[in-house]
């Protein structure tokens, strides 16, 4: 249940737990120009760190064996699997000792190096594509809430607290259940509807900030329509810190999804994923170690990846340190 | 967390009997007595989850009917040897095999001192088949005269707006008290295997002041068995404490001063405890621990058969598998055997039976070459079916991960075999499932068990047979040899039919024999005499001895 | 302040309301048929099946069957049945106390060993903050701090638990694998640290975060310039001011381990509120479902609540109005 409290301890006002990108970019009275430099100092701190380039080291693996997984294995996922030759364990723990299952096989006699590199795919597709159903979201109500104010806000903000309140794994948990049709879509879904809610409280107080900055009054008083403000003003510097928490939070969305996967209600075969290959693993650890151990590597290899990258951003981008 | 689904354990699939019955023995051949020495009372502790009812006619999943089997007696049981003999029935008689006349012993009493009679039996039968009681072992009164009348029929099914009518009476009109120990039962048909239903927990009596208070009697009934509830009785989620009943006078009197049901919430937590000694006996170890549990309890681990059967079923109401070719293909193209190894630890039995080999008149793979392992006559058969079309979907419940676990396996054994690649799982939530299946909307092959009310391959063939199968089987010519077994003067000759009716529903194969279960028992270092046998879930509490 | 948690916990009226029929809908309103379920195998005769459904007044429409639950859980205090006839609010009541008696360990594992672990760290930044710019990397304990609580924040923690069962329950026996046989604390340490350890970096990153940065504030380098000892600056003005954070974070936790423990009492099989609503969906019992989610989230609201008062206390510069 690794759940970002980064999500959760964000409040109305805002602590200093909210990641120091978000506020500091989102400032309120830099402008544009500000807002750019800071960007590229940023930059120029980053690619100095060596924990920066680790963490894109392994995303950029993770991103090859999901998109391209025949650079890795030959096999299909889920091919030639003979339950007649489950739990075979590796030939030595040397993955490139040159022996036919360099990872062993599975309890459904698949070789498990396939299936460990065919289960990345499922989990980053997720990742991302939650952050991305969850940012639109946000960034819609977000937006309406902040600009208009009133009534709306109101509701929003209610709606906001009615799903804030429920746990993201408790709620999805709650959802697969309910809907037993589990696919990828499913998950996305599920996770979705409970990942936008700090997001959306957090795109709602950088618009309320921005709505009230010196530029926007006078573009205002200028004469631009509510639209054109919105769209030319508010939005870009509002959903900077936004986009860069949602980015940073991947890894949460990766670990809630092996977690649905390991409790049985996420993905389920033909699909290939690490959870799954933790649940299989669960009964039968003791006795064979390995078959727990590798998809977990992966899995919080992944996960590390996206912390350290954020460790990584949120230093750079911290602006008490200029 | 394997074990998930503790209040529906029976639909978890457990490796348990519905139909426990009363200990064989009759009393006397302990090789202790546990009630007697230092003077602190020597009880015991079995393993069980928490139940769903402890009122007979109302339990009908395994962990209730552990408890109610130690709480009450009934009129039959079923020794070791599959054979039904009088527990509280002084004799059961019958002409036709349709009208039964039943004498109660006398001098037998409840818990509370209330003799046990015939009208106690009459009472609790009734109570169990009036439909507004809600109990769930109503529908095996249903071949008792008047059993409509107490039950009527939803007049537009369960979707229309129309709700049954309240029945106009609560009797059953085919039982009839003779005299005080005597009572005469109807039946609807001829059925020679009557007196092996009457040893299921849910024909036991019931006291005069039960009916007045159903949910009292539910929580803490009075029975008639070797033990009795304690003051504190069921502790939900915790406990249930029993003590030997001083009274008793039946044919099983406790060894030990009393028994605790510790309630776990899953049975790999329970098997944990057994193995430190802090639970006494464990009549369910998860099949993924069977070797470690060998190598720990060594003789304290006991496997003993079982009647529990799994098969997957086809839906014939889909015509993709009306093809009988298919079905063969995918019966032929499942290794069996090389699944109960893994998954089971070869704890299970590959199978080719409808009926466990516990029923009499098993015959090993009745089916013969259809349910053997063969890819390449697997392969022929699916070319000769003219492949498949679609997506081929498999159905199974949630409540245990073992399923997903060989599902896997025979998808991808189709896979591999039969060449089908769009396979794809259907995990239904365990509340679902079978209501699912019973509504005709399961689009594939799916997976069905079936446990043992009563050891007769009638109970096992009915089912798949009958009108009432799930799976749109026109099982006619099967039910026919059935009905003509149910009529039989002897159990030989209603054995031969049927056996033939097995032969009828292989041949046709709506649903396919996966593998048959065992039960996985042990105890601890404490307790002696602890006695399993095949038509016994649980262990005979009262033979057990305290150390 | 009064007027203030007044309002807010009229604010919370609509957003309890609104959660627990949105998960009473989502519940009861889907296709699916526990009562059928009930009966295993074996079929259920019409008659039987309508009692039962009366019973669990199923066939009312939703927002009937809705309105009589929450007039039951406000008025009776009743919040409905099990399938075997044990009341929801016993259950809550019975295994709340296993729950909370987890969520403590926890919670008092992060407050300790957390915080300790962000001060160290933040000293030793601290220390080399002078050049460079004080929330950097700085000394061997921040990096060793950081790395290790980063590394436990990225192993999912079912892989945690069973390894942290594996090897202190069953290799070297120092804590019982499971249950709740030995007391408190004795079977509580190890789920606790379990669930503790995902949390552990957050707490020792804010800390440590929050101390460095008010070590640079301006009372402190006046403090220092006065010449007062250094300890006694840490203590008697930094830490107080940077705990404000972590107290309002570690307040937000309750609620968190509330909820959080579906996996590590499942894997422990310790029988709280995660578990039992666990057992609950398997077998779509409704009133438990709904029971213990608005459980969790009246928890989760009040435990905001109180943090956001405690704020006030801590922090003089917050005025509620």
């Amino acid at each position: 249940m690794t759940e970002t409290p980064a999500i959760r301890r964000e409040r109305d006002e805002p602590s200093a737990a909210v990641p120091a990108a978000a506020t500091a970019v989102a400032g309120g009275e830099l402008g544009g120009g500000a807002a750019a430099s800071l960007w590229r100092d940023a930059w120029g701190d980053l690619w100095r760190r060596p924990i920066f380039w680790l963490a894109m080291a392994i995303m950029l693996v993770m991103s090859l064996m999901a998109a391209f997984p025949g650079l890795f294995t030959s096999r299909e996922a889920n091919d030639r699997c003979d339950v007649q030759f489950a739990k075979r364990p590796p030939a030595s723990w040397n993955p490139f000792s040159g022996a036919d299952h360099p990872f062993g096989t599975d309890v459904h006699g698949c070789d498990y190096w396939a299936q460990v590199v065919h289960g990345t795919r499922a989990p980053i597709v997720i990742g991302f594509a939650v952050t991305a159903l969850s940012l639109l979201i946000a960034v819609t109500l977000g937006s309406l809430s902040g600009h208009y104010g009133g009534w709306l806000d109101a509701l929003i903000s209610r709606i906001t607290d009615v799903f804030f309140g429920l746990p993201l794994l408790l709620g999805a948990l709650v959802v697969l259940t309910a809907f037993p049709a589990h696919g990828i879509g499913a998950v996305v879904l599920a996770l979705g509807l409970f990942w936008w809610t700090s997001m959306t409280r957090l795109m709602r107080g950088q618009v309320i900030a921005v709505r009230d900055a010196d530029y926007v009054q006078a573009a205002r008083m200028l004469g631009a329509g509510d639209v054109r403000i919105m769209v030319r003003h508010i939005l870009p510097n509002a959903i900077a810190p936004v986009f860069v928490f949602a980015t940073l939070n991947v890894g949460v969305v990766i670990g809630s999804e092996s977690t649905l996967d390991f409790l049985g209600v996420g993905l389920q075969y033909p699909s290939v994923s690490w959870g799954l290959q933790l649940r299989e693993a669960q009964n039968i650890f003791v006795d064979y170690p390995y078959l727990l151990a590798y998809p977990a590597i992966f899995l919080t290899a992944t996960v590390l990846s996206f912390l350290l990258l954020g460790d990584a951003v949120r230093d750079a981008l911290d602006p008490r340190l200029r | 967390m394997t074990e998930l689904a503790r209040r529906t354990p029976w639909a978890a699939g457990l490796a348990v009997l519905v139909l426990t019955v009363p200990a064989c023995s009759g009393g006397g051949d302990g090789d202790g007595d546990g009630n007697k020495g230092d003077g602190k009372p020597k009880t015991f502790t079995v393993a069980n989850q928490e139940p769903t009812h402890l009122a007979p006619g109302a339990a009908n999943d395994s962990y209730s009917i552990h408890v109610v089997n130690a709480l009450f007696d009934r009129l039959t049981k079923i020794n070791s040897a599959g054979k039904v003999v009088n527990e509280q029935a002084a004799s059961i008689t019958s002409t036709d095999q349709k009208k039964w006349t039943i004498k109660v012993k006398p001098g037998l009493t409840f818990h509370n001192g209330e003799p046990v009679t015939a009208q106690s039996y009459v009472d609790a039968w009734n109570t169990a088949a009036y439909g507004p009681n809600g109990w769930e072992n109503n529908y095996y009164f249903g071949n008792i005269k008047g059993y409509d009348a107490l039950n009527p029929e939803d007049p537009d099914g369960d979707e229309g707006p129309k709700k049954a009518p309240k029945p106009k009476t609560d009797k059953l009109s085919g039982l009839k008290v003779v005299d005080g120990q005597t009572f005469e039962v109807t039946l609807t048909g001829s059925f020679s295997q009557f007196p092996l239903t009457l040893a299921f927990t849910g024909f036991a009596p019931m006291p005069k002041g039960a009916a007045a208070d159903l949910k009292a009697f539910d929580q803490r009934p009075i029975g008639t068995g070797p033990f009795m509830l304690t003051g504190s009785g069921w502790e939900h989620n915790k406990q249930i404490t029993l003590k030997k009943f001083a009274g008793y006078k039946g044919g099983r009197p406790a060894h030990a001063d009393g028994m605790t049901f510790k309630i776990y919430a899953s049975r790999d937590t329970a098997y944990t405890d057994l193995v430190a000694g802090r639970v006494d006996i464990l009549e369910t170890i998860p099949p993924a621990k069977i070797s470690e549990a060998k190598r720990l309890l060594g003789d304290r681990f006991v496997a003993t058969p079982s009647g529990t059967m799994d098969y997957l079923e086809f839906p014939l109401y889909d015509k993709r598998f009306r093809n009988r070719d298919l079905r063969y293909a995918i019966s032929m193209a499942i290794n069996r055997q090389a699944i109960v190894e893994t998954v089971f630890n070869n704890a299970f039995n590959p199978t080719g039976s409808i009926v466990s080999p516990i029923v009499p008149g098993y015959r090993p793979n009745a089916c013969g070459t259809p349910c053997t392992y063969l890819p390449r006559h697997a392969k022929d058969y699916f070319d000769k079916a003219g492949g498949f079309s679609g997506t081929l979907e498999l159905w199974f419940s949630n409540a245990d991960p073992s399923y997903e676990q060989w599902m896997t396996d025979v998808a991808n054994q189709l896979k591999q075999n039969l060449g089908i690649n769009d396979v794809k799982f259907r995990k239904i939530p365990v509340a679902d499932y079978l209501s699912n299946l019973s509504d005709h909307k399961a689009t594939g092959p799916y997976r069905a068990n079936w446990v043992m009310d009563y050891p007769s391959a009638e109970n096992y063939l009915t089912t798949r047979c009958g009108d009432a199968n799930r799976m749109s089987y026109d099982g006619e010519a099967c039910m026919d040899l059935v009905t003509k077994g149910n009529r039989a003067d002897s159990i030989e000759e209603s054995v031969r039919f049927y056996q033939r009716a097995e032969q009828t529903l292989l041949k046709d194969l709506p649903a396919t024999p996966l593998w048959n279960w065992q039960n996985q028992q042990g105890y601890s270092k404490r307790v002696g005499n602890v006695r399993f046998d095949p038509y016994e879930n649980s262990a005979h509490y009262d033979q057990v001895t305290v150390k | 302040m009064w007027r203030y948690a007044v309002r807010r916990v009229l604010q919370m009226v609509p957003v309890l309301l609104g959660t627990t029929l949105f998960i009473y809908v989502l519940v009861f309103a889907l296709p699916g048929d526990p009562i059928r379920a009930l009966a295993g195998e074996k079929p259920l005769p019409d008659s039987v099946y309508q009692a039962l459904r009366d019973h669990y007044h199923l066939d009312d429409p939703l927002l009937v069957q809705y309105g009589r639950y929450v007039f039951g859980v406000l008025f009776r205090g009743d919040f409905g049945e099990t399938f075997n006839g044990q009341s929801v609010g016993q259950l809550i009541a019975d295994s709340w106390t296993v729950t909370a008696q987890l969520a403590a360990t926890a919670w008092l594992f992060e407050l300790v060993v957390g915080m300790s672990l962000g001060v160290w760290a933040g000293l030793s930044a601290a220390r080399r903050g002078g050049r460079g710019g004080g929330t950097r990397r700085g000394g061997f304990a921040d990096a060793a701090v950081l790395g290790g609580t980063t590394v436990a924040i990225a192993i999912p923690s079912f892989v945690l638990a069973y390894s942290a069962q594996l090897v202190f329950g069953l290799k070297l026996g120092w804590f019982p694998t499971a249950g709740t046989d030995a007391g408190w604390p004795m079977s509580y340490l190890l789920p606790g640290m379990v669930v503790a350890a995902a949390e552990l970096g957050y707490v020792a990153r804010l800390t440590r975060t929050s101390l460095v940065e008010n070590m640079r504030a301006d009372y402190v380098r006046t403090a220092v310039s006065k010449g007062l000892p250094r300890h006694r600056v840490v203590v008697r003005h930094t830490l107080r001011n940077s705990l404000i954070p972590v107290v309002t974070y570690l307040g937000t936790q309750i609620g968190y381990f509330m909820a959080g423990s579906i996996i590590v009492e499942g894997i422990f099989n310790l029988p709280g509120i995660g578990h039992e609503i666990w057992l609950a969906l398997q077998i779509k019992e409704g009133p438990t479902i709904v029971g213990i989610v608005t459980f969790l989230v009246l928890v989760y609201l009040f435990a905001n609540l109180v943090v956001d008062l405690l704020y006030g206390v801590l922090d003089p510069r917050i005025r509620y109005d």
